[in-house]
Order: structure tokens, then C-alpha cells, then sequence
């Protein structure tokens, strides 16, 4: 891969380097110097401290904990270490592995040029063209695969290339890719969903079926910027589809889509529980890969099984960590110290929803979605509670929190592999996404004080107690 | 050496495998023992697959424990990099370093704590609920799974420390695309992974 951020030079500043122990110190000198500080500054100042210093962060949880436990409390450290054994033996936690498996199956070039033609046979003709016929493709991909990055590289390494040709500018392309692709983690199935209903014990069910409203809205306003600008810049569009060609081009793409149906369709219908609808959709996406689409041999089998068992254990390495963390959390009360100030100060529904975004998209700036979501989920959702607010419509504007932080920088994934296969610089890009960015700020807005939006679909359908 | 690793990839994709495989067999199961057809009918009825969704969990945390030491060893592991890979080499080598360490610390820290664990619960007589198995065997993964992740830890600490080479995973790998670009977002300076030290502290 060709660089495309420049070395930093051998007299860069060393002064950052210092951020990190001055972090962790400043609370504990204090602490012994006799000044009345919380607990939860010193578990944070350490937290953030070691996680600064680039170290995994499954890691800079457990030693957090450790290191609080051995210093400061005298709970017995069997204990902890007993929720270290037994914090991810939950049956629900077990479909994050079959969903990156499922996922896995159908992440090919061949699925993603099925949804392509299906997407521009769709909507081609209109203002945008391709680009429009991008974000359809991107979203159907993208729920399919349930990887944001390999979406973009999937669907930008195809689309990008024959849109520069027709005469798209090469920022409009970047910019839809980029943003579209993050549309995979609130269509369910969705990872980042069953990691908040892991850490908040929410149904799966119902957060993946309250995910589908604000999915489409989100691919609807997307591809209205498209559309919008691709009027106001006169980009050329395709030839309109005839109505067989669109028929051969969705049955073609109707294996994969089919994949989000049994998922949904299984849970919705009670035929199977979440983690079996993960399993039977990882079951069926290894039969339509290698059988129907033949995109796969069955000597890439056990290379496809050894990727999905390394990301699905990291993942699961971090979730045991984050429980030890939580459980952290909740022995010393900081959630409801946290909820008891919030509404001693007064602080509403509405300045407390404000304050969440604005700390999940600063944490957004650093982190991936799964960390944040299993490290944030613990301490706002008892506060939520609190203030009355539904869990399902919390942890949507969560996900939606996080589509907005991967694509903007310095963390956001889809940029770089947008930069990857664009050969944009980061900067030329995050220019590129702007309008795109301000859509999905407007729509994070939107989901966030109108719970109905999130709510109604599963209400309806009675996925919900009240 | 060669061993270690390739007995290590193949425990994790195998568990992978089977525990899909074994959870559609307990779905498909279910149903068809409700399908009124004589003679097959009594038989699924006489299988019992209750133990399959415990049997599940063990797989995965097994799988779980062992793939977290593969994932050292292919550099998967997420962390914040936006500061230390803006610090000059020598500084930051020195944060990488600390960081591979501390892993190492900590691995070694719950390895430990397991392996008291597991000899504690081997002098009871707790097996698991539905398959019966005794727990300290259940829980052997974790003393063996985080001394391995220990070891690993340390050989990519000793490999960065001579060469400044720290393993890339590659997250966004699609087959079949094909102007085939070697995209490698995890090389691309994330800042969700330190970066190498050659060409000068970024690639």
C-alpha cells in the first residue's frame, strides 16, 4: 500500500508522549495528598491514561480494573477474576461470531457486482446515476456483509472506477462510498447492535427490527444529497432499465439479500432465537458462496473460518474485559452518581441526549463502534433508564452516534480504506464527505429527539412490552 | 514454532466450524422431530440436543481465548493510536513497546489467576449443568489460552524490538475484486493500531 500520510520527522514534539503518565498521575497524587476526589476520576484518569498509550484496549480495561482492584478496594480478586471466566458465557453473545461468519461468506467482489447492477438498474436513470445507484448498492451490501470497511472497498473499488470514467469528479464518488458504507451497522443484522444488547440486556430482536425505519430513512436522505447535488452539478446519468432487465439483475442479488429476510423474518416470527438466525445465516451464506454463486471454492472454507474465529475473538476479548469494567463501574455506583448529579443540576431528556452525542462523537474520534458502544453503554444506560428514556431508542442513537464517527477523521475507517482505494489524500477526502457527514449530523439530530422514528416499527409489530 | 501456530489456527477455525455447524443441526433437529413422519419421527424424538447451545458457548470461549493469542500474532487487536503515532520514532517505539509489555503483563496476570482458579475447582466435584463435564476442564482455556497470549505478546515485542515490524492485519481484505489493490486499512495508519517504525515511523 502506497503511503499517503507523510513520516512524521525525527524532531516531531515529544511533549504528548508525557500526556499519558501526567494523566494517571494527577488524580492519584491528589487522592494522597488528601484531597477529596471521586473514585471515578481515578478509574478514568487510568483508563484513558492507558489507552492513550496505544495498547490494546481490550488490555487497557483489564488493567484498569486489576490495578483499581489491587490498590484501592479490598473486594476479593476471585471475584473479579470469576467474572473474567464467565462474562461472555451468554448464549445471545454467541452470534457475533456467526454473524462475521455469515458476513465473511458473502464479503466478495461477486455479491457486491450483483448489487451494483440491481442498484443502477433501480435508480440509475435518475439524477446521479451511479452515485445514487452507490448508496443503494452500499446499503444492501453493506447489511449482507456487516462490515462498513469492506463495503467501501468492495463497492467503491467497483463503482469509484466507472464513475470517474462516465465523469463524476472523483471527490463525489469518495464522498458517497464513504458514508454510505457506514449504513451497515444500523441495518440489521448488525454487530454493534447485539454488543449494545449484550451490555445493556435489550432485546436483539427488537433493536434489529427498530433499525430497519431509520436505516432506510438514513439511505433515502443520503441518496437525496446525491441526487440534490448531482442536479445542481448536471452529472450524467444512466440509460433507464427495462423492467426484465431490473427483474434479471434482483434475482440475481435475491440470494444475498435473502440472508437479511431469514435473519429478520427468524427472529421476528419466533422460529429462531437471535443466535440461531446468526448460525442458520451463516449456514446459508456458506451454501449460496459456494453452491449458488460459486464465487467460493470450498478449499477458501477453512481460510474464510480462520478470519471470522480471529475478528470475532478480538471482539469477544474485548467484550470480557469490558463486563470486568462494567462490573467495575457498578460496584463503585458511578452510573448513579452520575444520574443522581445530572438530575440534581436539573438536566432534562433533551440536555442529557445532547451531552451523550457529543461525548459518543468525541469518543468517536478515537475508537472503534464495538469499544464504544461496551464501554459507554454501561455507564450512560443506567442514567437513560433514569430519565425515562426507552432502551431500543437509546441504543439506535448510539449506533447512529457511531456511523457518523467512522467517517470522519482521525479514527474514521472508511476513510482510510476510502483513501486506499481512491488514492485521495485524508484531507481531500474529509472535504469530500462534508455534505454527506451534514446529512447524517441532520439525521443523528432527527434520531435522536424522535423516538417514535426508532419505536414504531417494533411497537407495532409488538417486538416490545409497552 | 511452526507447530504452535499452525495447531493454534487450526483449533480456532475448527471450533468455528463446528459450533455452526452443531447449532443449525440442534435448529434443524427441532423441527423436523415436530414433522409426523413415522419411524424417522421416533428417532430425532429419542436424540436429545439440549446440550448443544452449552456445548456452543464452550466452543466459542475456547475459541475465543485462543484466537485473542492468534490475534496478537496477526496484530487485530484495536487500541487508540491517534497520539503515539504522531511522536517521534524513538518515543513511540517506546510506547509500542510498553504497550506489547503490558499486554503481556496482563495476560500473564490471568493466566495465572485462572490456573488458581482451575486447580481450586478440580478438588470439587462441579461439572456443567447440561453436558456434565467437569468445569475445571471447561475452564482450562483460560490459563492456557492467556499464557499463550502471554508468549505471544513477547514474540512480537521481540520481533518489533530487533526489526520495528509490527504484524498488520488486514480488515478489509474482499476476494474477487479485480484490479486487485492490496488495500491494508490497518497499515494505513488507522489510529486504531500503532504504526511500524520503518520508513520512518509511519509506512
Amino acid at each position: 500500500m502506497s503511503t499517503l500520510v507523510p513520516p512524521v520527522p525525527a524532531d516531531a514534539p515529544r511533549w504528548p508522549g508525557l500526556i499519558p503518565p501526567v494523566l494517571i498521575a494527577i488524580p492519584v497524587l491528589l487522592k494522597f495528598a488528601g484531597v477529596p476526589i471521586a473514585n471515578a476520576w481515578i478509574i478514568f484518569a487510568l483508563l484513558f491514561g492507558l489507552m492513550l498509550t496505544g495498547m490494546p484496549i481490550s488490555i487497557s480495561l483489564g488493567l484498569t480494573v486489576l490495578t483499581y482492584l489491587f490498590t484501592m478496594t479490598s473486594v476479593p480478586i476471585e471475584s473479579v477474576a470469576l467474572k473474567l471466566f464467565t462474562g461472555i458465557e451468554k448464549f445471545e453473545i454467541m452470534a457475533i461470531p456467526f454473524f462475521i461468519l455469515a458476513g465473511n461468506f458473502l464479503t466478495h467482489g461477486g455479491v457486491a457486482r450483483r448489487m451494483i447492477n440491481f442498484a443502477s438498474s433501480m435508480v440509475g436513470h435518475w439524477h446521479g446515476g451511479l452515485g445514487l445507484a452507490g448508496v443503494m448498492a452500499c446499503a444492501l451490501f453493506a447489511a449482507v456483509s456487516g462490515s462498513s470497511p469492506a463495503t467501501v472497498v468492495a463497492i467503491g473499488s467497483i463503482i469509484l472506477p466507472a464513475m470517474v470514467k462516465q465523469g463524476f469528479p472523483a471527490r463525489f464518488g469518495a464522498g458517497v462510498i464513504t458514508t454510505s458504507g457506514a449504513l451497515g451497522i444500523l441495518i440489521p443484522p448488525s454487530i454493534v447492535m447485539v454488543m449494545y444488547a449484550v451490555a445493556t440486556n435489550t432485546s436483539v430482536g427488537a433493536l434489529f427490527i427498530a433499525g430497519v425505519i431509520p436505516g432506510l430513512m438514513l439511505a433515502t436522505m443520503l441518496g437525496l444529497t446525491t441526487w440534490w447535488r448531482a442536479r445542481k452539478f448536471n452529472y450524467p446519468r444512466q440509460p433507464r432499465a427495462s423492467w426484465l432487465e431490473r427483474w434479471r439483475t434482483f434475482r440475481a442479488s435475491a440470494w444475498g439479500l435473502l440472508l437479511v429476510i431469514v435473519v429478520i423474518g427468524g427472529i421476528y416470527t419466533g422460529i429462531f432465537t437471535p443466535t440461531e438466525a446468526a448460525a442458520m445465516s451463516a449456514v446459508y451464506a456458506f451454501f449460496v458462496a459456494v453452491f449458488v454463486y460459486k464465487d467460493m471454492s470450498l478449499a477458501k472454507v477453512p481460510r474464510v473460518l480462520l478470519d471470522s474465529a480471529n475478528m470475532s475473538a478480538m471482539l469477544l476479548y474485548i467484550i470480557t474485559n469490558a463486563v470486568m469494567f462494567s462490573y467495575l463501574m457498578t460496584s463503585e455506583q458511578i452510573p448513579q452518581e452520575l444520574a443522581a448529579w445530572m438530575l440534581d443540576k436539573g438536566l432534562g431528556v433533551v440536555a442529557f441526549l445532547l451531552f451523550v452525542n457529543i461525548v459518543l462523537l468525541l469518543a468517536g474520534n478515537v475508537m472503534e463502534p464495538s469499544s464504544i458502544v461496551l464501554i459507554m453503554a454501561p455507564i450512560l444506560f443506567p442514567v437513560a433508564m433514569k430519565l425515562g428514556i426507552d432502551p431500543v431508542h437509546f441504543g439506535i442513537m448510539m449506533v447512529v452516534n457511531m456511523e457518523v464517527g467512522m467517517c470522519h477523521p482521525p479514527v474514521g475507517l472508511n476513510l482510510y480504506v476510502a483513501s486506499g482505494i481512491t488514492k485521495m489524500g485524508i484531507t481531500e477526502l474529509t472535504i469530500a464527505v462534508w455534505p454527506w457527514l451534514l446529512t447524517m449530523l441532520a439525521f443523528l439530530v432527527i434520531v435522536t429527539y424522535w423516538p417514535a422514528l426508532s419505536l414504531w416499527l417494533p411497537r407495532t409489530l409488538g417486538m416490545m412490552g409497552s | 514454532m511452526k507447530f504452535l501456530d499452525a495447531l493454534e489456527e487450526w483449533i480456532i477455525a475448527t471450533l468455528m466450524g463446528a459450533a455452526t455447524l452443531l447449532i443449525f443441526i440442534a435448529v434443524v433437529h427441532r423441527y423436523a422431530a415436530g414433522l409426523p413422519i413415522p419411524v424417522v419421527q421416533d428417532w430425532l424424538l429419542k436424540i436429545d440436543l439440549s446440550w448443544a447451545q452449552e456445548l456452543c458457548i464452550y466452543m466459542f470461549v475456547w475459541m475465543a481465548k485462543f484466537g485473542a493469542a492468534y490475534g496478537v500474532r496477526t496484530g487485530i487487536h484495536v487500541g487508540v493510536d491517534v497520539m503515539i503515532n504522531r511522536l517521534p520514532p524513538k518515543t513511540h517505539k517506546a510506547y509500542v513497546l510498553f504497550g506489547l509489555l503490558a499486554g503481556a503483563l496482563f495476560t500473564s496476570i490471568v493466566g495465572t489467576l485462572g490456573a488458581t482458579f482451575v486447580w481450586d475447582i478440580a478438588h470439587t466435584d462441579s461439572v456443567s449443568p447440561d453436558l456434565e463435564v467437569p468445569k475445571w476442564i471447561v475452564y482450562m482455556c483460560i490459563p492456557l489460552g492467556s499464557y499463550l497470549m502471554c508468549f505471544r505478546f513477547l514474540q512480537v515485542a521481540w520481533a518489533f524490538w530487533r526489526t520495528g515490524e509490527l504484524p498488520h492485519h488486514d480488515v478489509a481484505h474482499v476476494e474477487g475484486i479485480e484490479d486487485a489493490q492490496d488495500i491494508n486499512p490497518y497499515a494505513l495508519d488507522d489510529n486504531l493500531h500503532p504504526a511500524p517504525l520503518s520508513e520512518g515511523g509511519r509506512k
